[in-house]
């Protein structure tokens, strides 16, 4: 090998292979290359589809994972904060005529204030009492959006006019959009390795192993729920937003489902709960899994792709507790030759 | 030795159980305070009201000339008051080093620097062996050594341990009980809560002991052994077989 290999060598090395805390491995550097090279394949529109959404809930479930993942509060209720960061940057759009370049971060403020709300509300409650919590939070929002007609346009919903231009966040081709929502997967997940690396990500893991041992280490327990409520209620936020300028179009009903919430808490569910990496890997198999199910199934058998995407969910679950970062984790300690 | 922490007709109760019975105690800055008394004489009471964890009824507490009384057991914790829990709670989901980091943090604001304090400290306790370790991984002993690092890694003015010997063999307390002695010396005041009390009686500078939430006696280890009420407590009274 000649000195330059070596040092090249050298330099690569300082990489590990597989995800680690605190740590950029070369693992996460070939998903990015692999996802840029998808959004710059130009791949057709039903695959356009599939990607972009698949990026979407990418970042949306890294979101949750911040508050449910690493703090340890597992929330059903994410879909209130999607609903008010949509419906925001679309009211202002609609209504207001701003531009959702800046919308999107009213919708981030005023989400990130229902997270700290939320957590404030049922600081008290641990457990399933506070995953109740959330979900009943979360049809408050909904009613209550059904029926602030005057703003939201109640069940009838609120479109989005069409017209494509930068300004309006409004795109004709599919790898624009994909472009956007991969740049949000990127920004959400450094936010997430930043945590991860930071005396605050361990602050979180404390007051979600053991809050007792977290206050005697000088950790105020409420104010960090409240803090990784509101910064993963603020992300969830601007998921929505993009969405919003995505679908052109909002209804409640549709928007702050529970289907929703769950779907943001069974990414990294399966991908692997309190890992940076987990949450990426749960959308990327999970999401065109379910979107390639239902358009192939859902006419020729209407409900089978849910059964087969449930069973699919059951056995992850049942063999890889952990999620697949677990199982890459796992992966890792394996030595098949010692 | 001026004091570092004064305990002022402090009382707490439970309904209609009083815990702790108008208990005042001063400990002096350098000093090793023991702390006996039998099951359920009040001593994890007395703890958790300094430590913040509960507020007292009535009564006041003094820490390095401040008043602590009703603070909340983060605050108390920041301004130099670390502790072990006897049961430990250590957290699960993360390594041995890790867990010593989280009070670390209180001195070391970057995650480097507090490994490193973390590491100094876990290789004090003599568990260098055990940096990366899961948790669970350990045994009763090693868990007890793991709690006080923790409360050492945030380098207190002021710890409170809270039967960190139960558990271990005899090697392991003598190990300890040399470590623990050690601690003034490096400008660390101690109040040690201990059922082995070979171990609390040799190293004590002074001792102060509890029965049913009343203090009824202090001094020098060797003068308590003797001391009537003290026997009476941990005995039951003197039988007349006459």
């Amino acid at each position: 090998m000649s000195v330059a290999e070596t040092q090249t060598f050298a330099k690569i090395r300082r990489f590990p292979i597989l995800p680690e805390r605190g740590k950029v491995s070369l693992f996460e550097i070939l998903l990015l290359v692999v996802c840029v090279a998808l959004v710059a394949a130009r791949l057709p529109p039903s695959m356009g589809d599939v990607l972009l959404l698949t990026f979407l809930f990418a970042g949306l479930g890294l979101a949750w994972n911040i508050a449910g993942g690493y703090a340890g509060l597992i929330s059903f209720g994410h879909a209130a904060f999607f609903g008010v960061g949509a419906y925001t940057s679309t009211i202002l759009f609609v209504h207001f005529n701003v531009t959702p370049w800046l919308g999107i971060w009213c919708g981030a403020l005023l989400a990130g204030i229902f997270g700290a709300v939320l957590a404030l509300v049922c600081a008290r409650l641990r457990g399933p009492f506070f995953i109740l919590s959330t979900l009943a939070f979360a049809e408050v929002v909904r009613i209550g959006a059904l029926n602030w007609s005057s703003l939201t346009g109640g069940p009838e919903g609120l479109s989005i006019p069409p017209t494509a231009s930068l300004i309006n966040m409004v795109f004709t081709s599919k790898t624009t959009y994909a472009a956007l929502m991969l740049g949000y997967v990127v920004v959400v997940y450094a936010i997430s390795k930043a945590l991860e690396a930071s005396r605050y990500g361990y602050y979180l893991l404390a007051i979600r192993d053991n809050e007792d041992a977290a206050s005697a280490a000088g950790v105020n327990p409420l104010q960090g729920r409240v803090a990784a409520m509101a910064l993963s209620a603020s992300l969830t936020g601007i998921g929505g937003s993009l969405f919003a300028q995505y679908f052109l179009y909002l209804d409640p009903t549709f928007v702050i489902s529970p289907e929703i919430s769950f779907q943001f808490a069974l990414l990294p569910a399966v991908g692997g709960l309190g890992t940076a990496i987990g949450p990426v890997l749960g959308s990327l198999l999970i999401t065109p899994l379910s979107e390639l199910l239902r358009s192939n199934l859902g006419n020729a058998a209407a409900g089978l792709h849910l059964v087969i995407y449930s069973a699919g969910l059951i056995v992850v679950m049942l063999y890889f507790p952990g999620g697949l970062a677990g199982a890459i984790a796992k992966l890792k300690r394996w030595r098949p030759f010692s | 030795m001026s004091a570092l922490l004064e305990v002022h007709n402090v009382s707490r109760k439970f309904g209609a159980l009083m815990a702790v019975n108008n208990v005042s105690f001063s400990v002096g800055q350098g000093e090793l305070l023991g702390l006996i008394g039998p099951n359920g004489a009040g001593k994890s009471t007395l703890y958790n009201l300094i430590a913040g964890v509960l507020p007292p009824t009535v009564g006041e507490i003094v820490f390095n000339g401040q008043k602590v009384t009703g603070w909340k057991p983060y605050d108390v914790a920041r301004v130099g008051i670390g502790r072990t829990f006897q049961i430990p709670k250590p957290y699960r989901q993360l390594s041995v080093v890790e867990n010593v980091m989280l009070t670390a943090f209180l001195r070391e604001k970057s995650t480097a620097g507090a490994r490193k304090l973390a590491e100094a400290t876990l290789a004090d306790v003599g568990l260098a062996d055990y940096f990366g370790t899961p948790v669970n991984a350990l045994t009763v002993g090693l868990l007890k050594r793991l709690e006080v690092a923790r409360a050492l890694a945030m380098q207190p003015k002021l710890v409170l341990f809270d039967e960190i010997m139960a558990g271990l063999t005899p090697t392991e307390v003598g190990v300890m009980t040399k470590f623990v002695a050690g601690l003034p010396e490096r400008g660390i005041t101690v109040v040690w809560v201990e059922h082995v009390l070979y171990a609390i009686m040799k190293t004590a500078t002074r001792m102060i002991v509890l029965n049913r939430g009343e203090l009824i006696a202090e001094g020098l280890p060797v003068a308590l052994a003797r001391d009537p009420a003290v026997v009476k407590a941990y005995l039951g009274e003197e039988m007349d077989f006459a």
